[in-house]
């Protein structure tokens, strides 16, 4: 488990990236327990401070929840689940746009490439 | 809260520090960052009075720095200050007898985490190891700040990313650290503040994460910035 840190992007913000991509892809479940804070700052090599502020935003947007003195554990909430997903899908396509926009690519000629190209870029 | 105010420094006739200030919080990484020679290392032994100083104030939590605060601060100079012919093990027995904030524990804890071999003599080490050691006998002190002169100045990379990844574990978590260095690569994404120093004053001291997140630069870029203008 490891980010590559971008270093103009606040690390915090890369680091509730992580989590939300962890969500979208289910590979972290509605209330599974998250590492503690100290260990994910281990883990993720970043500075224990910097773990701790994307631990509080992501309480704070209610990506995760903490009772008492439990680890903290994923939302059990469907939307605030599904908004994750939307989130990181319109992202991503933002970009997209914005990298065939700028040489100049009709919607047409994207979308054929997109669907010659998806699944042979799946199996690599 | 340790805090330099308008610190000023004189060698001979030469006016090195001109009025330095800056503050460092207990649970961040502050790194000084400027060229040799800029002083940096001077702003260190005047915080642990290692040196007189002409001007400007120290305090501690608010009040002026005194005998009883250096139990609350230590120093790790760049380069190694225990016998050369001790064993690693020897070494640490010796800061035990000597320190009372010394955590027996936490020097285990740092033993184990570099790697390091407390029957080898400090003379055997490589560099890389000579400078771990160095920081092991700096960190394993209860202290609620460190000062660290150049911890990556002339040693591996793989030294350097062992390094680098004290501040990630418990091991410096709840303290202060002042860091110098110009090798601010390998850490500039974990370091939580930092003072751009150039002819003996402050050109710039902001936090990380705020530049990043409302101007997206890099430390790097602030850098570039700042003492290429």
């Amino acid at each position: 488990m490891k980010i590559n840190v971008n270093k103009r992007d606040p690390v915090y913000v890369q680091v509730m990236r992580y989590f939300k991509e962890q969500i979208a892809t289910g590979q972290l479940a509605p209330g599974e327990e998250i590492a503690s804070r100290r260990e994910i700052a281990n883990q993720l090599k970043i500075n224990p401070n910097t773990a701790q502020r994307a631990y509080k935003e992501m309480e704070e947007l209610g990506l995760i929840f903490t009772e008492g003195n439990m680890p903290s554990r994923i939302t059990m909430d469907e939307t605030i689940l599904t908004d994750v997903r939307k989130e990181l899908v319109l992202e991503a396509v933002t970009e997209f746009i914005h990298s065939i926009q700028s040489i100049d690519v009709s919607l047409e000629e994207a979308v054929e490439l997109v669907k010659e190209n998806y699944n042979r870029k799946r199996a690599d | 809260m340790l805090e330099v105010k308008d610190l000023k420094k004189k060698f001979g006739r030469k006016q090195v520090l001109k009025g330095v200030s800056f503050t460092a919080k207990k649970g961040e990484i502050t790194c000084l960052i400027g060229i040799n020679g800029v002083g940096k290392t001077t702003i260190l032994n005047a915080i642990m009075r290692l040196t007189a100083i002409n001007g400007g104030q120290i305090l501690l939590n608010g009040e002026s720095i005194t005998k009883k605060s250096y139990e609350k601060i230590t120093f790790i100079p760049d380069a190694i200050t225990v016998m050369p012919h001790m064993k690693i093990s020897e070494a640490m027995q010796f800061m035990d007898d000597f320190y009372d904030c010394w955590n027996e524990k936490r020097a285990t804890e740092l033993l184990d985490f570099f790697k390091l071999n407390a029957n080898d003599r400090v003379s055997s080490l490589s560099k890389g190891n000579t400078a771990k050691v160095n920081l092991l006998l700096g960190l394993a002190m209860d202290v609620d700040y460190v000062l660290m002169d150049e911890p990556f100045s002339g040693i591996d990379m793989f030294s350097r990313e062992k390094i680098a990844e004290v501040f990630t574990t418990h091991l410096i978590e709840d303290r202060g650290v002042i860091i110098t260095t110009h090798e601010i690569s390998d850490i500039e994404h974990l370091i939580d503040h930092v003072v751009l120093l150039d002819n003996g004053r402050v050109l710039k001291e902001f936090a990380t994460e705020e530049v990043r997140e409302q101007e997206g630069k890099s430390v790097v870029d602030v850098m570039r910035e700042v003492y290429q203008a």
